[in-house]
C-alpha cells in the first residue's frame, strides 16, 4: 500500500468521523430531525414496519397459545372473586330493597291521617304463571284483624283476611273476593272495582261504570281509578290502578279492565290501616215507619 | 458491496432485535439490548482488508440508521460506531478471533469500548446522561446480551463474507473467521 493511499485512506476516514460530529452537532442544536432525517425514516419505515408485524404476530401467538400456564389457576380464583362479588352485590341489592320500602312506609304512614301499622311481607305465594296470589305478612292476632285494609307507597294492595297467630294473609284486590268502591278520577264516575283472579296478571274489572252520554266523560285508557271511601275499608283518594283496555259496553255501563299501581310481586313491606270499615247498619232490613208528624195527641 | 451487505443484514437484525425487545416482559430484560451496531463495527474493522474508510463509512452508516430507529440524536450512534470501528481495526494486528469463547469475549470488549465512548461523546456535547450507576448497569447488561448474542452474529456475518470470496481459500478463511 502506497503512502498515497494510505494518506488518502485516512483522511476519508476523518472526514467520515468528522461528518457524524458535525451531524450530531446540528442535530442537538436543531432539536428537531432534519429533511434528510425524514427522508431516510420514510424510506426505512415500511422495513420496519414490517419485520414489527411478523415479531408481534409471533409473540401474540406465544401470548395466546402458548405462555397460558397460569390462565387457568388465575381463572379459578376469578371466578371465585366474581362470586364472592355476586353474592355481595344480592345482599346490597336486598338491603337497598329494605331501605326502599322502609322509606315507602314512612311516606304513607305520614300521609295517612289514621293509625297504622308497617308490617313486612314473609311470603309471597305464586300462580303456575309466576303471579303473586295473596301476601302474608309478619303481623299476628294482636296487632291486626280481618278486614283492615293494607296499601302500600303506590296504592291499595288489598285487605287482612285471615289472621293466625303471629301472621296475617293479604286478599288482594286482584282477587275475586276483593271489591272496592272507586272513582274514575278525570270525570268522577262511580264504580266498583272487582279483582279478576287471573293467574297471569294482576288485572281487575270496573263494574257499574256508567256509560256517559258524552264521550269525552266516558272511560279512556290510561286513566286513573281512585277510592272513593264510600262503603269501603280505604280511605277515599288513593291511586288504585289505571285503565289498561275498554271492553265495550251494555248499553247502561261502560266495560274496562283495569291494571293496579301497587306491584304486589316487588312488594317487601306494606302498611296496615288500622281502622275498621264501619259496621253494618243492623236495622238495614227491617220497616221502619216514621212517626206521623200530626198525629192526635192526648189533650 | 460486501460493506454494503453486511450493514443492510445488520440493520435488519438490529431492527428485529428492536422489535423482539420491546415485547421482552421483565424490565431488566428489557435494559439488556445486545449492542448489534458495536458488533458490526467492529466486525468491519477487524476485517478490514487495506483500506479502513470502507469500514468506518459503514459504521458510520449502520450508526446512523440505528440513531434513527432508537431516537438518539442523530449522528450519536453514527459517531460511535465509526469510532469503535477505528478500535477494532487497531487491535486487528493483535488479536485472532475465533472461537466461540474468544467472540464472546471480544463482543464483551466491543460492547464495553462502545459504551465508554458513548459516555465519552454525550459528555462532550452535552446529550443528557443518567447517573453513573445506572450507566454502569445499563453497560454491565449490554454487555452481558452482546456477549451471548455475538457468536451468532458473527457466523451470519462470516457466511456473508464467504459469499463475496474471490477464491476457495477467502471463502474458507472467511469462515474459520480468520483476519484477511
Amino acid at each position: 500500500m502506497t503512502l498515497r493511499r494510505r494518506l488518502v485512506d485516512w483522511v476519508l476516514v476523518g472526514i467520515l468521523i468528522l461528518v457524524p460530529a458535525l451531524v450530531l452537532r446540528s442535530s442537538l442544536s436543531r432539536g428537531t430531525p432534519s429533511a434528510f432525517d425524514q427522508a431516510v425514516v420514510r424510506i426505512t419505515a415500511p422495513l420496519e414496519a414490517g419485520v414489527s408485524w411478523i415479531v408481534e404476530g409471533i409473540g401474540g401467538m406465544w401470548a395466546r397459545y402458548v405462555a397460558l400456564v397460569d390462565v387457568e389457576s388465575e381463572n379459578r380464583e376469578l371466578r371465585e372473586e366474581n362470586d364472592t362479588l355476586r353474592k355481595q352485590v344480592a345482599e346490597l341489592v336486598r338491603a337497598a330493597d329494605d331501605v326502599a320500602a322502609l322509606e315507602e312506609l314512612a311516606l304513607v304512614k305520614k300521609r295517612t291521617p289514621t293509625d297504622t301499622l308497617g308490617a313486612r311481607v314473609i311470603g309471597a305465594p305464586l300462580s303456575p304463571q309466576f303471579r303473586v296470589m295473596r301476601l302474608r305478612i309478619d303481623r299476628g292476632d294482636k296487632e291486626v284483624q280481618q278486614d283492615l285494609a293494607v296499601i302500600a307507597g303506590t296504592g291499595p294492595v288489598g285487605r287482612i283476611d285471615k289472621v293466625y297467630g303471629g301472621y296475617a294473609d293479604v286478599v288482594l284486590i286482584s282477587d275475586t273476593r276483593s271489591k272496592v268502591d272507586v272513582v274514575l278520577k278525570r270525570t268522577g264516575a262511580r264504580g266498583t272495582l272487582v279483582g279478576l283472579g287471573k293467574p297471569d296478571s294482576y288485572a281487575c274489572v270496573l263494574k257499574s261504570l256508567e256509560l256517559a252520554a258524552k264521550p269525552e266523560l266516558r272511560a279512556q285508557v290510561g286513566d286513573e281509578i281512585v277510592t272513593s271511601g264510600v262503603g269501603s275499608i280505604f280511605p277515599p283518594g288513593l291511586v288504585i290502578g289505571k285503565v289498561s283496555r275498554l271492553d265495550g259496553d251494555d248499553g247502561m255501563f261502560q266495560n274496562l279492565e283495569v291494571e293496579p299501581t301497587a306491584d304486589v310481586s316487588r312488594l317487601r313491606a306494606v302498611t296496615v290501616l288500622l281502622v275498621l270499615p264501619p259496621p253494618a247498619d243492623p236495622d238495614a232490613k227491617t220497616k221502619k215507619r216514621s212517626e206521623p208528624a200530626f198525629m192526635e195527641r192526648a189533650l | 458491496m460486501r460493506t454494503a451487505s453486511i450493514v443492510l443484514a445488520a440493520y435488519v437484525l438490529c431492527v428485529i432485535v428492536a422489535a423482539i425487545w420491546r415485547l421482552v416482559p421483565t424490565s431488566l430484560l428489557r435494559d439488556a439490548v445486545p449492542d448489534l451496531g458495536a458488533l458490526t463495527a467492529a466486525y468491519l474493522g477487524l476485517t478490514a482488508r487495506r483500506d479502513v474508510a470502507p469500514a468506518v463509512g459503514g459504521s458510520v452508516v449502520l450508526g446512523y440508521l440505528v440513531d434513527l430507529i432508537s431516537g438518539t440524536p442523530p449522528g450519536l450512534g453514527a459517531l460511535v460506531l465509526g469510532a469503535t470501528s477505528l478500535v477494532a481495526r487497531t487491535v486487528q494486528q493483535r488479536i485472532l478471533v475465533r472461537g466461540t469463547t474468544v467472540t464472546m469475549a471480544f463482543s464483551a470488549f466491543v460492547a464495553i469500548a462502545a459504551g465508554i465512548v458513548s459516555l465519552i461523546v454525550r459528555g462532550l456535547y452535552g446529550v443528557p446522561t443518567s447517573t453513573i450507576g445506572v450507566e454502569l448497569q445499563h453497560i454491565a447488561l449490554v454487555t452481558i446480551a452482546t456477549a451471548i448474542i455475538g457468536p451468532l452474529v458473527w457466523r451470519v456475518f462470516r457466511r456473508i463474507d464467504a459469499m463475496f470470496a474471490r477464491t476457495q481459500r477467502e471463502r474458507d478463511a472467511a469462515l474459520e473467521g480468520l483476519a484477511p
